[in-house]
């Protein structure tokens, strides 16, 4: 015993085998998706379901994001698909005015008289905004023309909303059901706040031709949609690494008290709404990257991306796949949304009893409710649970 | 001697009960103090309010040579300026081993960034191994604390308050539910740490009090009864009527 207590320094990497572990499988699985892609060469992996599998890899990341708050430290959120949602939204608005400015530029090139920047401006604007009876530019698509300045927003936007709504509640000890409560609120106010016409992000119409990359429009959304494939990949695994390191260590060690005793973890001198500040902050700002990635994928985003049930799914995700382990977040974000694809998309037979047909577009909630009360009764530690079946420590 | 901590006149209200009346008290470094009493007289209420779970209607609780006023502070802060606690009910980090539990109370910064990027030492790991063989725990590191005996438990805790390296200790009922054996270690414990810091213990076993061989604070409705010697409180007849008599 006492030698442990003497052992070298080890690597994180070497210290967390699992980590490890996961990347590599999610290189081999990038590269096995790559090499069957219809932009690489093989075609057997169609651009559309190559789209699925990139956008699932961005849900994969908010779920490890919401493991890390949720499974970790005890805050049950239920509005992360706000964070998820602005990302988008951050993301869109750039992709929406260079492509609106592209077009714009192009039919005015050949006016007789050259065009002033207001007037492109102008247009760009009565071509965004006329599907919602406004020919003005918001003033929140003051920085849209700027790549790097929305770049920059799809990180302050999520990050700051997420920093004051944690200070207020957490400064006030709100905790337990009705933190998650407030959560909801924070994600209906906004779906429903972006869901009026005069808000600047065109109400319910959205933003959309996402799919569409200014500059890139030669490409084939083949190609495309390989490359932000990659990007997901990518991002997962950094999120990954990031948040196994966040949690590993006296750090984690910390957050983990928190979630099982607050009051006892302040006795010890932790100034404990910092730390929930901390990973709250942290989570809603990866969430909104995630975000970002996702919508250039599935191509269109509205307030009902945001509505408070979607962030609820995310909670179910993570029971389902195992909460206080990130890669039970990844299972059962991969798996419950994949299937909920397969289900809801036709892709489901559908059962003939002779005397009613279970249509399985109607009855998917049906299905995962049940999944869902089944694991909650029978595994209490969701399907990443079962690997410790598989790996008994001696 | 002079005061490190300093409670006076102070009162608290539950929904019209007086939990505590206008009470003071004046502790020194280093002192080891026993206070006792019936059930209900206030004795967790003063820890409470000590340690900042508890705000105080009226009174004052200063605290070090600066007399800085713990009343305005978080009990986060208070635990940072030098006061630590061990409750009733033991309760350690049963899902994390007992390295971690006391990792986390060592004395270091405790700033969220500052624990990110904190990282284990050969001084820290010494330390724990130090503080793990005076508790008794040593060959139970690697251990979940959840796994410990209940009086295992109570020996971790005793090992976390310690490795916060408090200059007060506040220690309620520290040898409930522990064996005559165990009791007899704990008295050593904290008349040791007693010799350096101070230390308040509250305590039901007069037995054990005696062992401590201090001075007793005898506590009734929120009150100071009696304050001195175990002998001289015993012999006091009001302390006779309302608690020892029973």
């Amino acid at each position: 015993m006492a030698k442990t207590t003497l052992a070298p320094k080890k690597g994180f990497l070497s210290e967390n085998p699992s980590v490890l572990r996961f990347l590599g499988l999610l290189t081999v699985f990038t590269l096995i998706v790559t090499a069957l892609a219809e932009g690489f060469g093989a075609g057997v992996i169609s651009t559309s379901f190559l789209k699925v599998l990139g956008m699932t890899l961005c849900l994969c990341l908010i779920a490890v994001a919401m493991d890390v708050v949720w499974g970790y430290c005890g805050i049950l959120s239920l509005g992360h698909f706000a964070f998820f949602g602005l990302g988008g939204y951050g993301i869109g608005m750039w992709l929406m005015y260079a492509r609106t400015e592209g077009i714009v530029r192009t039919s005015l090139a050949n006016a007789p008289i050259p065009a002033t920047e207001g007037e492109v401006r102008d247009a760009i604007a009565s071509q965004i905004f006329s599907v919602v009876g406004s020919t003005e530019l918001p003033f929140i698509w003051g920085f849209a023309h700027s790549l790097t300045l929305q770049l920059l927003l799809i990180v302050l936007v999520p990050g700051l909303l997420a920093l004051v709504f944690g200070w207020l509640a957490f400064r006030s000890r709100v905790t337990g059901v009705y933190l998650s409560i407030l959560t909801q609120a924070m994600t209906l106010a906004l779906s429903l706040y972006l869901f009026q016409n005069d808000t600047g992000l065109r109400g319910n119409n959205g933003l959309s031709g996402l799919q569409n990359i200014p500059g890139l429009l030669h490409l084939p959304q083949s190609t495309i949609a390989l490359w932000f494939f990659w990007a997901s990949a990518l991002a997962l695994g950094l999120g990954y690494l990031l948040f196994a390191w966040l949690v590993s260590g006296k750090f984690g060690s910390v957050v983990r008290a928190i979630r099982d005793n607050e009051n006892r973890v302040r006795f010890l001198g932790y100034h404990v709404e910092s730390y929930k500040l901390v990973v709250f902050t942290a989570t809603a700002i990866v969430s909104g990257i995630a975000g970002a990635l996702y919508y250039p994928q599935a191509g269109i985003i509205n307030p009902a991306e945001i509505a408070p049930i979607t962030s609820i799914y995310l909670a179910v995700w993570v029971a389902i796949g195992g909460r206080g382990r990130l890669y039970g977040a990844v299972i059962g974000a991969a798996t419950v949304s994949l299937l909920s694809s397969w289900f809801t998309g036709g892709g489901a037979p559908n059962i003939d009893l002779g005397f009613y047909r279970i249509v399985w577009t109607d009855w998917w909630l049906v299905l995962l409710g049940l999944g869902f009360v089944a694991v909650t009764l029978f595994f209490p530690k969701g399907i990443g649970g079962l690997f410790d079946y598989l790996v008994r420590k001696p | 001697m002079s005061a490190l901590l300093e409670v006076s006149g102070v009162s608290v209200t539950f929904d019209g009960f007086r939990a505590i009346n206008n009470l003071s008290i004046s502790i020194g470094e280093p002192e080891l103090r026993a206070v006792i009493g019936p059930n209900g007289a206030g004795k967790t209420t003063f820890m409470d309010i000590v340690t900042g779970k508890t705000k105080p209607d009226e009174g004052r609780v200063l605290w070090g040579e600066a007399s800085q006023n713990l009343l305005g502070m978080s009990e986060s802060a208070i635990a940072r300026a030098g006061i630590g606690r061990k409750f009733q009910k033991p309760t350690v980090f049963e899902d994390q081993t007992v390295r971690e539990n006391l990792a986390m109370a060592l004395r270091n910064k405790r700033g969220p960034f500052d624990v990110l990027l904190y990282k284990t030492n050969r001084h820290a790991r010494a330390r724990i191994a130090e503080l793990a063989e005076e508790i008794g725990l040593s060959d139970h590191l690697p251990r979940r604390a959840g796994d410990l005996s209940h009086g295992q438990k109570q020996w971790l805790e005793i090992g976390m308050l310690l490795a916060q390296d408090p200059r007060l200790l506040l220690v309620d009922e520290p040898a409930a539910g522990m064996t005559p054996a165990e009791r007899e270690h704990t008295t050593e414990l904290l008349t040791r740490a007693a010799q350096t810091r101070a230390v308040v213990v509250i305590e039901h076993d007069m037995e054990f009090i005696r062992r401590l061989n201090c001075k007793v604070t005898v506590l009734h409705e929120g009150s100071v009864l009696a304050e001195g010697s175990l002998d001289h409180v015993t012999q006091n007849q009001q302390v006779i009527d309302v608690y020892l008599g029973r």
